[in-house]
């Protein structure tokens, strides 16, 4: 079945998967999206202290912040496996994405500290930067006497009610700050709404929330460029997640169809289904080589290049996620539409991720801009 | 001829050799030629300035003519060729006669036939598909009865593309009637086109050209020591030719030139302002993108020196596909100029709407249809019952 394929001289990369698989074999995704559901919980703390023993959550940071200091190439492989093993804690927001913004701040003690806790599961850290909608939050930051006082209301925030510290994006007089604000600073009004994979997304209001100005953590360019590099990564990071969940999908739906006996035979023995099932698996296919390309590329000098190949992974892992479950769910029959069969929620968490930081028309509009600009 | 060993040479040095010279030789009236399957005069001069520095059979080994290309250095020379537009030229005998010889032919068989292909001597088609086996090809009945030192053979084939230009046919026969296994009885013979009772008789295609025929056998006497490999043992030898080949049937040299003529014309008559067709031209600017992603990963198997695996026709599914999708909204850009079956002007320029539009029907029935590809795909890969 299709894979993400790359070079691998030291086995680094096949230790991974297999440490990744091993975990997701010992952990019943499934399962645990059922229970956070029924508990309206936005993580499940067994599942995040299981990821921080194996170090997954200081994958991507630098020694001196605690981190393994791997790359994009790691990530990847990690993240697919994820996909594959239904493992939905917010990885994605919190270590990479969280982890970006930390690596691109000053490294003073206050960002040592929470990187450390970060890596260690210790402390949940995530991020305020967007609206409920999806936009970039206009959070206040107000710089007087030694103190940052924030306001604002940011949304779409994950593991807000299990958060120990929020990194606020921010501006402060027209420049950007990024905040460092423990969650129990005073004036923090947290309300939860289910998401459709079965955690809870927050909003978040800050009502004149008050920190000492040693929290923030950068400011003006750093914070902006640490922004991009953030989205980057985890749209990297989501692509090869979706692009494990298109390949177990499909990899579920050709073992089902092959023991589902009707008329007397398989039903993967039809060849209305045979062309169903090889289209999918082509579109598999081409997500794992579309997020393998674009893997590669980051690690080319021409950056741009491998922006646009991001984009375009994303894009393609998305669609074929979301094409690949919404079809598994078709051959599985009314099997398909229960909630005790796991394809389903291979499907709600496909719509997640795919809807996270850019939907694939959104995505491809993008590339064209950038490609007819140059 | 001597000539150097190209895979001691990196790609880019191998590249950059191969363009130069091919840039300056290739004549420049036969560059991106609409017609995609020109016959063998129409691009004779090309073929023997190949022959003569000896870069005619990229694959061939050195001892009998070719360059010995490893597939990595191959897919090179294919790239190459298509960048810079070189027209196809007839390339059975390289292609696939010369192959199936140099694997499986005696040799006298080998002595007498290579050097007549790379002279454009011979000039070969193949003859498989027939009226009633085409997707189902292991259904041929015609037939070669063995009469003394020679076969008589009766049948008809179709399809059998640049058959009016060729002088050689490599045949599928069958030699042995087995109902419980058709694959079996079927031989594979190399035939002589001027040998009295062959009769060629083109067939127009959508495009107003001919480039496929129907070739009739009337009692055609074919010399036995022309059958290549063991009698009834021919199915095994005619699949067994296309090796790395396969990976061409997936390169995206048409679906980019097609994609370039429709940027032209969305350019010139404004399309781009439309964010309709901005959505949908973005689309397939991206399963381009991504059909070369693909087609690198498959690349990048045979260049570690690997062999490929059923997988690679996703590539010929995909790449026939996108290519058709893509003319389609050609033209949708048209708009009531579609009506025109010649060029639509562009400025000082002509883009081919109509001509790639009928061109790109082809490549989903031919080399397996899609549906054949996806049928092989189901067993081979998926493993379904």
């Amino acid at each position: 079945m299709p894979l993400i394929s790359l070079d691998d001289d030291d086995n680094t990369l096949g230790m991974l998967r297999e440490s990744a698989n091993a975990l997701a074999e010992r952990i019943d995704g499934a399962q645990v999206m059922r229970s956070r559901r029924a508990g309206k919980s936005d993580l499940d703390r067994s599942v995040w202290t299981a990821m921080a023993e194996a170090g997954w959550l200081g994958l991507l940071l630098p020694e001196e912040l605690g981190g393994l200091q791997l790359g994009s190439r790691e990530l990847v492989v990690l993240c697919e496996s994820l996909g594959r093993g239904l493992l939905t804690e917010p990885y994605v927001q919190l270590a990479v994405f969280s982890g970006a913004l930390l690596m691109g701040a000053d490294h003073g003690a206050n960002t040592s500290a929470l990187a450390g806790g970060l890596v260690d599961g210790s402390r949940i850290v995530t991020t305020l930067w967007q609206t409920e909608r999806g936009a970039r939050a206009e959070l206040k930051a107000t710089e007087k006497d030694g103190e940052v006082l924030l306001n604002g209301c940011a949304g779409l925030v994950s593991a807000a009610q299990s958060a120990s510290d929020y990194l606020v994006l921010a501006q402060s007089d027209g420049d950007s700050v990024l905040v460092h604000l423990p969650a129990d600073t005073g004036g923090i009004g947290v309300s939860l709404r289910a998401s459709v994979d079965d955690a809870q997304l927050g909003s978040v209001d800050l009502d004149g929330c008050s920190v000492p100005s040693g929290n923030v953590l950068a400011r003006g360019h750093k914070v902006e460029t640490a922004l991009v590099r953030a989205i980057e990564t985890n749209r990297l990071a989501i692509a090869a997640e979706l692009a494990g969940i298109a390949s177990k999908a499909l990899e579920a739906t050709v073992d089902y169809t092959r023991e589902r006996i009707q008329f007397g035979k398989p039903i993967a023995s039809f060849q209305a289904i045979q062309h169903r099932l090889v289209d999918m698996w082509s579109d598999a296919e081409f997500a794992c080589s579309a997020v393998t390309d674009a893997t590669e590329k980051l690690g080319e000098p021409d950056s741009a290049a491998a922006s646009q190949a991001v984009l375009a992974a994303k894009a393609r892992a998305g669609d074929a996620a979301i094409g690949i479950t919404r079809r598994a769910i078709q051959l599985h029959g009314a099997m398909g539409f229960t909630d005790e069969c796991d394809i389903g929620l291979y499907m709600k968490r496909a719509i997640n991720l795919n809807a996270t930081l850019g939907q694939p028309e959104e995505l491809r509009l993008q590339y064209l801009a950038t490609e007819r600009a140059a | 001829m001597q000539q150097q060993d190209w895979n001691a040479l990196s790609d880019d040095e191998f590249r950059g050799i191969f363009r130069e010279w091919v840039d300056a030789n290739c004549p420049s009236h036969l560059r991106f030629m609409r017609k995609q399957r020109p016959v063998f005069d129409e691009v004779a001069e090309w073929y023997h300035a190949l022959a003569e520095k000896g870069w005619l059979s990229p694959v061939w080994p050195q001892e009998h003519g070719g360059m010995g290309l490893d597939a990595a250095k191959h897919i090179v020379y294919v790239e190459e060729w298509a960048r810079l537009g070189c027209p196809r030229i007839p390339d059975h005998g390289i292609g696939l006669t010369g192959p199936l010889l140099i694997e499986f032919g005696t040799d006298e068989q080998k002595a007498n036939f290579l050097p007549k292909i790379l002279s454009g001597e011979h000039v070969w088609c193949q003859g498989y598909s027939e009226p009633n086996a085409g997707s189902d090809l292991a259904s041929l009945r015609t037939s070669a009865v063995s009469d003394g030192d020679d076969y008589i053979v009766n049948g008809q084939k179709i399809w059998t593309t640049l058959a009016h230009c060729a002088n050689w046919i490599l045949l599928l026969v069958r030699t042995t009637k087995d109902d419980n296994k058709r694959q079996n009885g079927i031989t594979v013979m190399l035939v002589d086109m001027t040998t009295p009772g062959v009769v060629v008789r083109p067939i127009a295609n959508l495009r107003g050209e001919a480039d496929f025929c129907e070739v009739f056998f009337e009692n055609v006497r074919v010399p036995a020591k022309n059958v290549v490999g063991a009698v009834d043992q021919g199915w095994a030898l005619a699949k067994s030719v296309l090796g790395h080949e396969r990976i061409f049937l997936g390169a995206p040299s048409r679906p980019e030139y097609a994609l370039k003529r429709l940027e032209m014309l969305a350019e010139d008559r404004g399309a781009f302002d439309d964010p309709a067709f901005r959505s949908r031209y973005a689309r397939l600017l991206l399963d381009l993108n991504d059909l070369g992603s693909a087609f690198e990963k498959f690349a990048k198997i045979l260049r570690e020196g690997g062999q490929l695996g059923a997988e690679v026709s996703v590539l010929k599914i995909f790449c026939s596909e996108l290519y058709q999708r893509i003319t389609e909204e050609t033209l949708a850009v048209a708009g009531e100029e579609a009506r025109y079956y010649d060029d639509l002007p562009v400025g000082d320029n002509e883009v081919d709407a109509m001509n790639l539009y009928l061109d790109s029907r082809a490549p989903t029935i031919f080399g397996g249809s899609n549906e054949i590809q996806r049928n092989i795909l189901a067993k081979a890969v998926l493993r379904l019952p």
